[in-house]
C-alpha cells in the first residue's frame, strides 16, 4: 500500500451527494480549500440518481450536474471519488484524517473516457446504480452523467480476460493497482454523509425483498428517469406495462416495529410526484397512494399534492397491514381502511412501491466521538444557536445526515455549515 | 453510404440542458444520421427571426431548436422564443415554405429517446 | 482587434481511435491546413496529453499563432484544459474554439464514416470561423462595498447578522420594531429544546452586542432601496427623525412572517373571548395559574383546538383574503406546535379534556412525531376531518360551545363535541413588506412569500443578484429551519463578497456604440431589471441615445440581441456574425 502524507485543506467534506456539493462550493466560493471525500466512484450522492423532483419538476439530472461539474472545476475543491475515510483523529490545530483511494484498476490520469473497455468487457453485473433493475459490465463507467467519466473494474467479478487492457488505446488499465493510504490535515470537517433507504425487507409483513412487483421508491425513480433501465415503465417479473399501481406510505417510517418511530419527511411527496409522473407516462394506469397522513408541508407541496388529487391519483387513508402475492406475481395488499370504518380486505394491484424511510449512511464516525441522537442521527449541538454545530469543535454536520429531510432544506443546511465551517476557521486565524 | 447530398439539418442546443443531452446520445452510443450539425448557444431567443430565413436560404434543409423548456435558466427566455418562432412560421407560410423544417422542442440532459425522435423527424421531413 | 494578422492553428484529436476509427483525421487536418487564415493543421493521438497540449504552446509562442481551434472529446470534459494551454503560452483564453467530434460525431455516426468525416470537416471550418470573428474576453470585475445590509432583526436576521460579521463583513441590521427579537420576545417555552422563546433571543442578542462590526437600527423604516450587487443603497428613517444612508454589497431580507388572524365568525372567533389563536393561548398557558386553568373568568375543562385555521384552504371552500385568493399552502409548524402545546397544557392541567380537530397530522420532525404519541398517551382525543369538511362552532348560551365535526375515524359520522374553550390552530402569512419589493423588484410566490430564484437548489437567493432571503421571508418554518436559511443566506453573501471585486463571466451582452441607432428595442426585451437601458452617451463627439448594459446584472441570454435592426448589441463570444458565418460554412461543407 503507498502512504502519502502532507496533504492540507482547510474542510474536508465527507459525502458529494447535493448536501456535500453545495457546502463545498459555498466554502470554495468564498475563497477557502476544500477537500471532498466520497466513496462512491461518482459525484451526485442520491439526487443524481432521482427522476423528477417535486414540486417543481426539473429533471434531477439537468440540475444536479451542473452542481457536479461546478465542483469538478471549481479552483478551491478538490474532489477524491472511490475514496474511503477509514480514521478521524482530533489534533489541536484541526482535525487528521486517513483515507483510502480504492484502486479503479484504470490509470486515471490516462483515461480518456472513451468505455471501449466496457464494450470488451464479457461479464455482466447488477447495476447498483439501477438499484439492482438493470445490469453493467464488470468494467465501466458508472452510469450515463457520472463524474468523473472514469471506469471502475469490479475486481472481484472479473474474469482475467485481458479484452479491457486489449481494447484501451491508451494501455491503462492496471489489473496490479491498489489503494493507497493517506493523510488529510483538515482544519473543519463537514459531515454530508447522507442517508440509505430502509432496506426492503425489513418489515417482514411487506415482503419488500422477496415479491417480483414490490420494488423500492429509489427502483421507481430509476424507472421513470428518462435515461432508466429499461427506458420505460415495466415491472420487473415479466416486463409488462403496469396499469394498476399502488404505493405504500409509510412502509418502514412512523414504525416502532422497526426502529423507525419518525418520519422520513420526504416520501409523501416523492410519492405524488412519482404519481403525477406515471399518470404522464402511462394515462390510462390506475394510480392509487395508501397513507395515514399526507405531509405535504414545504413551500409549494400543498398546491403540488391539490394538482395530483385534481389529476384523479386516488389518495385512500388506510394502513397497509400485509403484503402477499397470487400466481400472477401481482402484489395483494391487506387494506385497513380508515375512511369508511369497512373491514380489512384484499386490493390486488400488478405493481407496488414502498415508500421506505431514511436511515443514517453512518453510525460512527471514523472514531470520532460524535454525538448521534437515538435513531442515529448527528446530534446538533446548539440547536437553537446555530443546528449545524456538533458536539466536537470543528466537525460540523448539513443535510440528512442530521435527520431526514428533503433537497431545498438540505440545501439550506449545506450553506449554514459552510459558513460555520468558514467562520470556525476564520477565528482560528 | 455519403451523407453529402441529403439536407442538412442545424440543430441549436443550450449549454445548459441539450447540449450535454446530445453528449449523453453520444454516451450511450445510440446512432442517428450524419447530415446533423450540432450549435451551441447560451439560449436561442438571441436568435432574430432573419437567423432561421437565412439559414435556410443558406440551404440548411432543417433546423432543430432543442431549446431547455421550463427548466431554461433565464427569464422571460422561453415565452419570447417560442413567440419569435411563431413570427417565423408565419413569415415561412408567406415564403410557401413547409413549416415543418424549423421545429422548437424542449431536451433535457438525458432526454436520449426524445432528442432521437426529434432528429429522426426532421430526417423525414428534409427527405421529402 | 479583428482579425488583421489572423494566425489560426488547428488540431484534430485521434482520441487513440475513438475519433479517428470513424472520422479520417488525416483529411479533415489537411484539408483545413488550406482553409483560410488558417497557418497549422495537424492531427494527434491524444490532444489531452502534456504531449499535445505542448505542442499547442509550442506553436502559439514559436509561431505566433493567436487563435486555437481543436476537435476532439466534448468541451465539458476538455474545454478548461485548454484554454489553460492558452494562458500558460500567453494569450488570450477566449480565443480558443473547441469542436466535439466524439460524443456529437464519431460515437453516433460509427456506420457512417464518410459523413462522419464530412461533417468534422464542416464543424472544424465553421470553429475556424467562428475564431476568425473572436476578440480577445476579460473576466468582468465589479468592485463591492464590504457590508452587508440585514432588513428585519428576528432571529433570523440576527443569526445572518453574527454569521456576516464573523466572516469579517461590516453589517447593519435595520430593524422596524423598538427592539429585536421579533415574534420570539416572549416567554413561552419552544419546541424541540423546551428553552424560553426569550432565551433563545437573548442569547444571538448578546452575540450582537458584543460584536463592533454589526451596527443596529431599530425603529426604522426605509424609503428607498437602489443599486445592485456589490452596490447597493439603502435610505431610512430610524428613531423618528433621524435618516440614514447605507451603503451595501448584499442585502439579506429577513422580514419574517405574521400570525394568520381570523377574521370575525371564522370558526366563532370574534363572538366569545374564549375563542383563541395558537399563539394567544401559548402565552396564556405561559401564564396561567398552577392546578385549574381559569380564563376570562371561567375554569376551563374541555378544550378544542382546531387545525389549519388559515391554511390549506381551497377555493370554493373557504372564504378568501384580501388579496383575493385563499390560503392555500400548508403552515409547516403548526400541528407541531399544537401537539407541543398540548403536551404542556396536559402536563400542566391533567384534568382538562383536550379534543384535536386535524385533516393531516405533519409533525414531520424527528422529535415531533413523539409529541403526537405523548399526546395520544394522554387521552386526547383526535377527531380527523376529511379535507373538504369544515367544523362548525358555535357559541351557546350557557358560554359554552357546540362544536360539529364529521369524524373518518368513526365511520364519517358528525359528532357534536362540547367545549369551554376553542383554539385556533392559525398558520403563518407573509409580512406586509409590499413597499420593500418593490424598491428591490423582487417577485412573490403564489403564496404571497418571498419568491426565491429556485425553489429546489437556490432556495435563499432572490431573482436580483446579492439580495438573498433568510427564514419565514421565504415561507412557514420553524426555529432551526430559521437559523439553517439564514446561516445559509449570510454563506452567500460571504462568498459574494469575499473578494473586493466579484469576478463574472465576460459572456455578456455588448453594444458597439456607433452601430447602435438609438431605437430602444432591446431594453424592452431585458428581463434582468437595470441591466439594459437606453443612455444619452458620447460616442466619438457625437451624443447620442444609446443601449448601455449594466455588465454586473447583464446575465448573457441574448434575448436583447434578437431584436437589434443593426446588430450593434451581441453577447460576447456568442455573437451573430459568428454564428452566420458558422451557418455558412456548416452549409457549404
Amino acid at each position: 500500500m503507498t502512504q502519502i502524507t502532507n496533504n492540507i485543506t482547510d474542510v474536508l467534506v465527507i459525502g458529494s451527494g447535493i448536501a456535500g456539493l453545495q457546502s463545498a462550493l459555498d466554502i470554495g466560493d468564498s475563497g477557502y480549500n476544500v477537500t471532498i471525500i466520497e466513496k462512491s466512484p461518482s459525484t451526485g450522492g442520491k439526487m443524481i440518481s432521482l427522476s423528477k423532483v417535486f414540486p417543481t419538476l426539473d429533471c434531477a439530472s439537468c440540475i444536479t450536474t451542473p452542481k457536479m461539474a461546478a465542483v469538478l472545476h471549481h479552483p478551491k475543491v478538490k474532489t477524491m471519488t472511490y475514496t474511503e475515510v477509514k480514521a478521524i483523529r482530533k489534533i489541536s490545530d484541526g482535525f487528521e484524517v486517513d483515507v483510502e483511494k480504492k484502486p479503479r484498476y484504470v490509470i486515471e490520469e490516462e483515461c480518456i473516457s472513451c468505455k471501449k473497455c466496457e464494450e470488451a468487457c464479457p461479464v455482466y453485473l447488477d447495476d447498483e446504480f439501477e438499484y439492482g433493475l438493470g445490469v453493467k459490465k464488470a468494467i465501466s463507467i458508472p452510469f450515463t452523467n457520472a463524474i468523473p467519466q472514469l471506469p471502475v473494474l469490479t475486481e472481484s467479478k472479473c474474469i482475467r480476460c485481458g479484452a479491457c487492457a486489449k481494447a484501451c488505446p491508451k494501455d491503462c488499465i492496471d489489473f496490479l493497482q491498489e489503494p493507497v493510504s493517506m493523510t488529510i490535515k483538515a482544519k473543519a470537517i463537514i459531515a454530508a454523509t447522507g442517508y440509505e433507504i430502509v432496506p426492503m425487507g425489513t418489515k417482514k409483513e411487506y415482503s419488500g425483498d422477496t415479491l417480483l412487483n414490490v420494488i423500492s421508491s429509489l427502483q421507481s425513480e430509476r424507472l421513470l428517469a428518462p435515461h432508466g433501465p429499461y427506458g420505460k415503465v415495466l415491472r420487473p417479473s415479466d416486463g409488462k406495462i403496469p396499469d394498476n399501481i399502488a404505493y405504500v406510505q409509510c412502509a418502514s417510517s412512523r414504525d416502532k416495529s422497526i426502529d423507525v418511530p419518525y418520519c422520513s419527511r420526504v416520501c409523501c411527496m416523492y410519492a405524488i410526484k412519482q404519481a403525477m409522473l406515471l399518470a404522464g407516462a402511462l394515462p390510462l394506469a390506475e394510480i392509487t397512494i395508501y397513507y395515514m397522513d399526507i405531509r405535504a408541508f414545504g413551500k409549494g407541496y400543498e398546491q403540488f399534492y391539490a394538482q395530483a388529487r385534481a389529476m384523479g391519483i386516488c389518495f385512500v387513508k388506510a394502513k397497509v397491514a400485509k403484503i402477499s402475492e397470487d400466481t400472477e406475481h401481482n402484489p395483494i395488499l391487506r387494506i385497513d381502511r380508515q375512511e369508511d370504518g369497512s373491514k380489512p380486505q384484499d386490493q390486488t394491484h400488478d405493481l407496488v412501491i414502498l415508500s421506505q424511510g431514511i436511515l443514517p449512511t453512518r453510525k460512527d464516525f471514523f472514531g470520532l466521538d460524535v454525538a448521534l441522537n437515538e435513531y442515529g442521527f448527528i446530534q446538533s449541538a446548539a440547536p437553537t444557536l446555530s443546528p449545524a454545530l456538533t458536539n466536537i469543535d470543528g466537525f460540523f454536520v448539513c443535510g440528512v445526515a442530521r435527520g431526514p429531510k428533503d433537497i431545498p432544506d438540505t440545501i439550506m443546511e449545506a450553506g449554514s455549515a459552510a459558513m460555520e465551517a468558514v467562520n470556525y476557521i476564520k477565528g482560528k486565524m | 453510404m455519403t451523407e453529402s447530398v441529403r439536407p442538412k439539418i442545424l440543430i441549436i442546443t443550450t449549454n445548459h440542458s441539450s447540449y450535454p443531452g446530445a453528449n449523453a446520445v453520444g454516451q450511450a452510443r445510440l446512432a442517428y444520421d450524419s447530415n446533423t450539425y450540432i450549435l451551441r448557444v447560451p439560449d436561442p431567443v438571441m436568435f432574430p427571426e432573419e437567423f432561421y430565413l437565412n439559414a435556410f436560404e443558406k440551404g440548411i434543409g432543417g433546423i432543430i431548436i432543442m431549446s431547455s423548456g421550463s427548466d431554461c435558466p433565464y427569464e422571460g427566455a422561453y415565452p419570447r422564443l417560442s413567440a419569435r418562432i411563431q413570427n417565423v412560421y408565419n413569415k415561412m407560410k408567406a415564403k410557401n415554405m413547409d413549416i415543418n423544417r424549423l421545429k422548437l422542442t424542449t431536451i433535457c440532459t438525458v432526454c436520449t429517446e426524445s432528442f432521437l425522435k426529434e432528429v429522426a423527424n426532421m430526417e423525414q421531413v428534409v427527405s421529402k | 482587434m479583428k482579425n488583421d494578422n489572423l494566425k489560426i492553428a488547428v488540431y484534430i484529436c485521434h482520441c487513440g481511435g475513438n475519433i479517428s476509427d470513424v472520422i479520417d483525421v488525416k483529411r479533415v487536418s489537411q484539408e483545413l491546413a488550406t482553409y483560410p487564415n488558417v497557418v497549422i493543421g495537424k492531427e494527434y493521438a491524444f490532444m489531452c496529453s502534456s504531449t499535445g497540449q505542448d505542442m499547442v504552446i509550442e506553436d502559439i509562442v514559436k509561431s505566433g499563432i493567436n487563435r486555437v481551434v481543436i476537435a476532439a472529446c466534448s468541451p465539458a470534459l476538455h474545454e478548461a484544459t485548454f484554454r489553460g494551454a492558452l494562458k500558460r503560452a500567453g494569450i488570450n483564453q477566449y480565443l480558443y474554439e473547441h469542436v466535439n467530434i466524439r460524443e456529437q460525431a464519431s460515437w453516433v455516426h460509427k456506420k457512417d464514416k464518410e459523413g462522419a468525416t464530412l461533417k468534422a470537416i464542416a464543424l472544424v471550418k465553421a470553429a475556424v470561423e467562428k475564431m476568425a470573428r473572436q476578440d480577445e474576453l476579460n473576466t468582468i470585475k465589479v468592485p463591492t462595498t464590504q457590508r452587508v445590509a440585514i432588513i428585519g432583526g428576528g432571529i433570523a436576521g440576527m443569526r445572518a447578522a453574527i454569521s456576516s460579521a464573523a466572516a469579517g463583513l461590516d453589517v447593519v441590521l435595520i430593524e422596524k420594531q423598538s427592539h429585536l427579537g421579533g415574534k420570539l420576545k416572549r416567554s413561552s417555552a419552544i419546541y424541540p429544546t423546551n428553552e424560553t422563546a426569550a432565551s433563545v433571543v437573548e442569547t444571538l442578542e448578546g452575540l450582537i452586542e458584543l460584536n463592533a462590526k454589526i451596527k443596529v437600527f431599530c425603529n426604522a423604516k426605509i424609503s428607498s432601496i437602489s443599486g445592485f450587487a456589490g452596490n447597493f443603497q439603502i435610505n431610512f428613517e430610524f428613531d423618528e427623525a433621524k435618516t440614514e444612508k447605507v451603503e451595501a454589497g448584499v442585502i439579506i431580507i429577513a422580514t419574517g412572517f405574521d400570525h394568520y388572524k381570523p377574521y370575525e365568525g371564522e370558526y366563532a372567533y370574534g363572538l366569545s373571548n374564549r375563542v383563541v389563536t395558537l399563539p394567544v393561548f401559548i402565552d396564556i398557558m405561559g401564564t396561567s395559574a398552577e392546578k385549574k386553568l381559569i380564563y376570562d373568568g371561567k375554569t376551563i375543562n374541555r378544550i378544542v383546538f382546531v387545525h389549519c385555521v388559515g391554511s390549506r384552504q381551497i377555493d370554493g371552500i373557504d372564504n378568501a383574503q384580501d388579496n383575493g385568493k385563499v390560503n392555500d399552502y400548508c403552515s409547516r409548524v403548526c400541528c407541531s406546535s399544537a401537539l407541543f402545546t398540548i403536551n404542556k397544557l396536559k402536563d400542566k392541567y391533567p384534568d382538562v379534556d383536550v379534543m384535536d380537530i386535524y385533516s393531516d397530522m405533519r409533525s414531520y420532525g424527528m422529535e415531533h412525531e413523539t409529541y403526537y404519541e405523548n399526546a395520544s398517551k394522554k387521552d386526547i382525543l383526535f377527531l380527523r376531518r376529511p379535507l373538504e369538511e369544515r367544523p362548525t362552532i358555535t357559541p351557546l348560551p350557557d358560554g359554552t360551545f357546540s362544536v360539529k365535526t364529521v369524524d373518518v375515524l368513526t365511520w364519517n359520522e358528525e359528532l357534536e363535541l362540547i367545549a369551554d374553550m376553542i383554539v385556533l390552530v392559525t398558520g403563518m402569512i407573509p409580512n406586509e413588506i409590499t413597499d420593500l419589493l418593490e424598491y428591490m423588484k423582487i417577485p412573490r410566490s403564489s403564496d404571497g412569500f418571498i419568491q426565491e430564484v429556485h425553489p429546489k437548489l437556490r432556495p435563499v437567493e432572490s431573482a436580483n443578484k446579492g439580495i438573498y432571503i433568510a427564514g419565514t421571508a421565504l415561507g412557514p418554518m420553524d426555529i432551526i429551519e430559521t437559523l439553517q436559511a439564514s446561516n445559509t443566506a449570510s454563506s452567500k453573501a460571504v462568498a459574494l463578497l469575499s473578494q473586493p471585486e466579484i469576478h463574472m463571466d465576460p459572456f455578456v451582452a455588448v453594444v458597439e456604440e456607433d452601430k447602435c441607432s438609438g431605437c430602444g428595442l432591446c431594453p424592452q426585451e431585458c428581463s434582468y431589471e437595470g441591466a439594459l437601458c437606453m443612455r444619452e452617451t458620447d460616442v466619438n463627439g457625437n451624443v447620442k441615445m444609446v443601449a448601455s448594459v449594466n455588465q454586473a446584472l447583464c446575465v448573457g441570454c441574448g434575448a436583447c440581441v434578437a431584436v437589434c435592426p443593426t446588430r450593434a448589441i451581441n453577447v460576447a463570444g456568442w455573437t451573430l456574425d459568428q454564428f452566420d458565418a458558422m451557418v455558412e460554412a456548416i452549409a457549404k461543407g
